[in-house]
């Protein structure tokens, strides 16, 4: 009780100027709204405010004194805070919340409120003290960079969205695309292999097989590609053991033996086109010379790389072709012709016996 | 020495279905049908019995090779099914129950070597020789000429 009668005497001290508690005068002079409520009394009423409240919310000490906190209340305030201050009054706790208020005049301001219970020292709850503050400023900034937040979160998915649906449209067109390569090459192919059976003249059957065999190569490298994850590189190395295999095997010829040592080694798709027909006319040329009149051998190839170029290195044991032979056929100009293309080269070389030829080309660039 | 097979093909588009036929053939085997549909491959006659069916994915009448490949399953037990096809990763995880796949575009080659592979296999499981790369077979192959070994 003697506590009580101390905040009561605070009330006076007002009029009878600098009298009386020093700390009281500290809270009526602060610039921090203040008040104090008495639970023992019906509905928790104020029992004291300071010029400060006063100022904050624009009611008069008459207006406020005697009230429960809840008239700052309005439409707008958030339940679920009110819920918590109440419980937290219910439970004699301290809160800290920030709660939209109203003023007299209408107006709303957002409160950070504290509120904490004041005991005796038999640890009895005597009263609640409360500061507020009015944080506006701070509630609005944050609301204004959330709204914000979200308006530019809603602009980056709504581009996401468009970028994932256009690139989907890329992806289908693509696959489109490569199927109806794969389906003209193969209509080629066949065009090309019914017609080389209709035909008797061996001379016009051969170069329609050589014709045939330079399709299938191009065709070997378009399914590799596409079927890669990578389609700007392409795997020359794989390329050339599986060239191999294939010529070898659709020779029909068992006598003729392959020796394969080879890597991985990625060039720039752009060239594998070039480069995959090199690969062919190297490779169906040797079967015929090196190999004629069924005459048995080994064919070697070598992938590996020197420094940054990729080297491929194809040998026969035949018996060797001329240098004036060799630059007579359309084989040998379409090499030459396409290697300056890919920025290869090509050199020929005696195998003794037999004849070896090196292609060098430049890798894929590393990161690219 | 291997034995001649006998041969279906399952191709909408006629002059593949030639071009395939003359590889066949070719190769020392023989065509027993040919087929551009399920409908197609569901007429022909119960007297044939292929050893190996080509069948491409996209088909008339709106059908397709996966259908047809469990056609086949149910009627020619025996018979080898091979995809052809354009569009490799429309196949299904389970093949469909096929034994494997060759990419179009085709290569003579590539199909010659498939067919001595798969010749080899069936009439000696498993096949002495090399596995071409244009053909990537299925589990149910190895499966296939793991319960034939030494059945003749």
């Amino acid at each position: 009780m003697k506590q009580r009668d101390d905040w009561r005497l605070t009330d006076t001290l007002e009029y009878e100027h600098g009298r009386g508690d020093p700390f009281a005068a500290a809270v009526r002079a602060t610039r921090m709204p203040m008040v104090v409520t008495d639970p023992s009394l019906p509905d928790n009423p104020i029992v004291f405010c300071n010029v400060a409240f006063q100022t904050l919310t624009g009611y008069e000490r008459e207006e406020i004194i005697g009230r429960n906190c809840r008239f700052l209340q309005g439409p707008d305030t958030d339940s679920t805070t009110i819920d918590r201050v109440r419980a937290a009054i219910k439970d004699g706790r301290d809160v800290d919340v920030d709660l939209l208020n109203y003023r007299k005049d209408g107006t709303t301001f957002w409160n950070a409120l504290y509120l904490s219970p004041v005991r005796d020292t038999d640890g009895v709850l005597r009263f609640f003290f409360a500061s507020q503050m009015d944080v506006t400023e701070r509630v609005e900034a944050q609301k204004a960079i959330s709204q914000q937040k979200e308006l530019v979160e809603r602009e980056v998915e709504r581009r996401t969205a468009d970028l994932r649906a256009a690139l989907d449209a890329k992806t289908i067109l693509l696959h489109e695309v490569d199927h109806r390569v794969k389906n003209n090459l193969t209509m080629i192919g066949s065009l090309l292999r019914l017609q080389v059976r209709s035909i008797d003249d061996p001379i016009m059957t051969t170069k329609l097989d050589s014709m045939l065999e330079r399709v299938d190569a191009l065709a070997v490298v378009h399914r590799q590609l596409y079927q890669s994850s990578d389609i700007s590189s392409f795997d020359i190395g794989s390329f050339a053991e599986n060239l191999t295999r294939d010529v070898v095997g659709a020779s029909g010829r068992t006598d003729i033996a392959i020796s394969i040592d080879s890597q991985p080694l990625f060039i720039d798709a752009a060239n594998a086109s070039a480069l995959g027909l090199i690969l062919n006319e190297i490779l169906t040329n040797s079967i015929k010379h090196a190999y004629a009149d069924g005459r048995p051998g080994i064919l070697s190839v070598l992938v590996t790389n020197v420094d940054d170029r990729g080297v491929i290195r194809l040998c026969d044991d035949g018996p060797g072709i001329s240098s004036t032979q060799r630059t007579k056929s359309i084989g040998t100009s379409l090499i030459t012709r396409l290697a300056r293309q890919a920025r290869a080269e090509a050199v020929w070389t005696s195998n003794s016996p037999g004849t070896c030829v090196t292609i060098t080309f430049p890798k894929r660039e590393a990161g690219k | 020495m291997t034995n001649a097979m006998g041969v279906l093909i399952v191709e909408d588009e006629m002059l593949l279905a030639m071009d395939i036929e003359a590889m066949v053939e070719d190769s020392g085997h023989r065509v027993l049908g040919e087929a551009a549909s399920l409908k197609d491959v569901q007429a022909l006659t119960n007297a044939i019995t292929p050893q190996l069916a080509f069948v491409d994915l996209h088909l008339a009448d709106d059908s397709n090779g996966l259908e047809v490949s469990r056609f086949i399953q149910e009627r020619w037990p025996d018979a080898l099914i091979v995809f052809i096809t354009a569009n490799v990763a429309r196949i299904p995880e389970d093949f469909a129950g096929a034994h494997g796949v060759i990419a179009k575009p085709f290569s003579h080659a590539g199909i010659a070597n498939a067919i001595n592979y798969l010749a080899d296999g069936v009439s000696n499981p498993p096949p002495t020789t090399a596995q071409p790369a244009s053909f990537t077979p299925s589990p149910h192959l190895q499966r296939r000429w793991a319960a034939n070994q030494g059945v003749k």
